[in-house]
């Protein structure tokens, strides 16, 4: 009985008490999450609105996102998001419309300081609708490549993927003695992973995976052809590439066993470690190669949105425009995260430290989304499916893409 | 009131309500952790959500039929499942007949047959995918050293080794258990069968077909019941391991409803799934009781 008391009167003191203002931010473990963790700590100490932190794996934030924005729950102000999951979240309008709170603070919209790319995600539907997040990490792909093995064998820079090939065939014929080194490394795990590293091949190659009218077309002869390259790339990589994640094509270009990869700009940084790196200074990064298209990296940024059902709306568009400033967008990038806004990537301080900014930054403006669908995360497992199945040698690459075709389609049809 | 009412056969309401009291809390944890969920999953198995709203239907399970990933994820689980239990039994069967005779150093053997099973599956997968690396795993190592060409066991990066992968490493991680639950069941068989079976002059095949077999039967069920229904629903080793992989090779059914669920966001047909699941594994279960008794009864 005492005890019931005392915690009513506890409950009715702590009702009492005006709150300190409260934000709750969701972000993701890493490199990406840490960055705005301490910015969100700075926030705290120069402004006094207390931020909590619930903190996720990749793999779970998806998931504890939508659970939570679908239930309505408004636990949380402010939440960080891949890319490609944005459709699912803005056309179930799960999310806030940021321009009547730019509005309100005298801004007609995102200033144009951003990469185009990177704002065209925030708006649903893509580049033309509204806008419901912001860009805070501007990743996309580069090309890496072993400038060193290049000029020993005088080879030329890779800007087509015939070049590409030519190069790993080379190589992987030329440094037999010793260490092997490998042509080229790619990751071909079903899932995210083998679609990634198949999608800028597949775009120079002049596939496309819609046409105009939303009907998957992935088996084109072009799309085809870009598969059929991919397994010749496969024939210079690593056995068991099939099964490869990003820490197996990691381990291979630092231990100084591949000489070419497709790759996210986050490994950068490891390469300059001589503890973990063998090829220290050898690394040189730059644009996608071309094919009978030019060359697209696929993007991939990080947002910061605002879940429709936020109580503190206010306060947490206060914070996103804060974090996502040129001030603290720098300190982001100081931490190891590239920046969304162009007059970073050409700063002179962060250029420095960051020999890569200039092509990061062109690999960003002339790169592509993933398809822009609420499906994504289904489309996107069954396609890796065939293409891991057809790298693996379980079948041929027209078979793969036909099978993957069909599947695509049953999903959409399903959709509707 | 007189005192002998407390033993009358019509307990009155103060009598009844002890009972019910010490029932609910068991009884609230039931219905809310349990009954709720179970007929909550069966709801959304059988709803459909359109532009319209939600309707009832059995869509759910209709889309099973025509849906190849989910009959070849139930083909691979049944694969996998049939050869490691297969695998388990003889190898657990065998280990335990050799560790129920008087050997020397046997209590040491025994305690190091029981390590891998105390391992948390999720350790096993990490520990055997390092293991399996073609490029610089122990196993390619070794091999390697012993003149063998490892070009191309790439494990579970290849479509045709990759089931045989896991298997494996259920196999070398589940043995034990069926070693342990028939070496319990061999040490409980009486000695005079033996003796009787001795005395009648039979064989050493014909006493372990005639005496060991029949005796042991309950253990076996057992364990067969408790390995199938586990093998079914295997889920963290082969998602450390491959996650499905190369391609769909070694989807099982576990992984593809917690894809459908998790990644996909389409818990009806998660759910219609797993009910799919639990009514094959029911009926196995059936299948394995009746064979057993009705050998028994013969």
């Amino acid at each position: 009985m005492r005890a019931t008391i005392f915690l009513t009167l506890l409950l009715l003191l702590s009702v009492s008490c005006t709150p300190r203002k409260q934000l709750t931010l969701a972000v993701v473990s890493g490199v990406e999450g840490d960055a705005l963790k301490q910015a969100a700590r700075d926030y705290e100490s120069q402004t006094g609105t207390h931020i909590n932190i619930a903190e996720f794996p990749y793999t779970n934030l998806f998931e504890k996102e939508l659970i939570d924005l679908k239930a309505r729950t408004g636990a949380y102000d402010l939440i960080m998001l891949d890319d490609p999951w944005f459709p699912r979240f803005a056309s179930e309008q799960l999310l806030t419309d940021l321009t009547p709170m730019l509005q309100q603070r005298g801004q007609s919209g995102p200033d144009s300081d951003f990469v185009e790319t990177s704002v065209a995600l925030c708006r649903h539907p893509y580049q033309t609708g509204s806008l419901y997040a912001l860009p805070y990490v501007g990743n996309s792909q580069l090309f890496f490549y072993r400038k060193d093995l290049f000029e020993k064998h005088s080879l030329k820079q890779p800007a087509t993927w015939q070049d590409v090939l030519t190069a790993a065939k080379t190589i992987h014929e030329q440094e037999n003695s010793g260490t092997k080194v490998y042509g080229y490394v790619m990751r071909a795990a079903q899932g995210n992973a083998a679609v990634a590293d198949f999608m800028p091949i597949f775009w120079a190659f002049g596939g496309e995976m819609f046409d105009a009218s939303g009907k998957p077309v992935l088996n084109s002869p072009e799309g085809i052809a870009a598969l059929q390259f991919m397994l010749e790339l496969g024939k210079y990589s690593p056995p068991g590439y099939a099964s490869f994640n990003a820490d197996d094509v990691g381990a291979h270009l630092l231990q100084g066993t591949a000489a070419m990869s497709i790759n996210w700009p986050a490994w950068i940084s490891s390469f300059a470690d001589a503890t973990k790196s063998k090829v220290v200074g050898k690394m040189e990064f730059t644009t996608l190669p071309s094919g009978q298209k030019p060359g697209q990296a696929e993007i991939g940024n990080w947002l910061i949105a605002i879940p429709r059902d936020s109580q503190n709306g206010g306060a947490a568009m206060d914070f996103l425009l804060w974090a996502t400033s040129a001030e603290q967008m720098k300190r982001s990038a100081q931490r190891g995260n590239p920046p969304t806004r162009k007059s970073l990537f050409r700063d002179a301080e962060l250029v420095a430290k960051n020999p890569a900014y200039p092509a990061q930054l062109r690999s960003l403006e002339t790169s592509r989304p993933r398809p822009r669908t609420p499906y994504w995360n289904e489309i996107e497992n069954a396609f890796g499916i065939f293409l891991s199945k057809a790298n693996s040698g379980e079948l041929p690459p027209a078979e793969a893409m036909n099978q993957a075709n069909a599947e695509i389609e049953k999903i959409l049809q399903r959709a509707q | 009131m007189p005192k002998s009412r407390r033993f009358s056969s019509a307990p009155n309401r103060r009598e009844l309500l002890l009972p019910v009291l010490f029932i609910a809390p068991a009884v609230a944890v039931l219905l809310s952790l349990s009954i709720y969920p179970l007929i909550y999953s069966v709801t959304i198995s059988l709803q459909q959500q359109t532009s319209a709203g939600i309707r009832w239907s059995v869509a759910n399970f209709v889309r099973l039929a025509s849906d190849n990933f989910f009959l070849t994820a139930m083909v691979h689980t049944f694969v996998y499942a049939a050869a490691a239990l297969t695998c388990e039994f003889l190898l657990g069967l065998g280990l335990a007949l050799l560790l129920n005779k008087q050997l020397r150093g046997r209590g040491l053997f025994r305690a190091s047959l029981l390590v891998p099973m105390m391992l948390p599956p999720v350790v096993v997968g990490v520990v055997w995918r390092l293991m399996l690396n073609p490029n610089f795993g122990a196993v390619n190592g070794i091999l390697k050293q012993l003149g063998i060409n490892t070009e191309n066991l790439t494990w579970t990066a290849s479509p045709r080794l990759a089931m045989l992968s896991v298997i494996l490493v259920d196999v070398w991680q589940w043995t034990p258990f069926v070693f342990l639950v028939l070496l319990a069941g061999l040490q409980a068989i009486p000695q005079e069968p033996y003796e009787a079976a001795l005395i009648d002059g039979s064989s050493r095949w014909q006493t372990f077909r005639h005496v060991t077999l029949p005796l042991l039967k309950p253990s076996i069920l057992i364990v067969l019941l408790l390995r199938t229904m586990d093998l079914l629903r295997v889920f963290d080793q082969i998602f450390i391991l491959t996650e499905g992989g190369p391609g769909f090779a070694t989807e099982t059914i576990s992984l593809y409803i917690y894809r459908t669920a998790f990644r996909f966001f389409d818990f009806g047909y998660a759910a219609a799934m797993s009910f799919v699941l639990l009514a094959l594994t029911n009926v196995i279960s059936a299948i394995y009781i009746r064979f057993l008794e009705a050998k028994e009864a013969a």
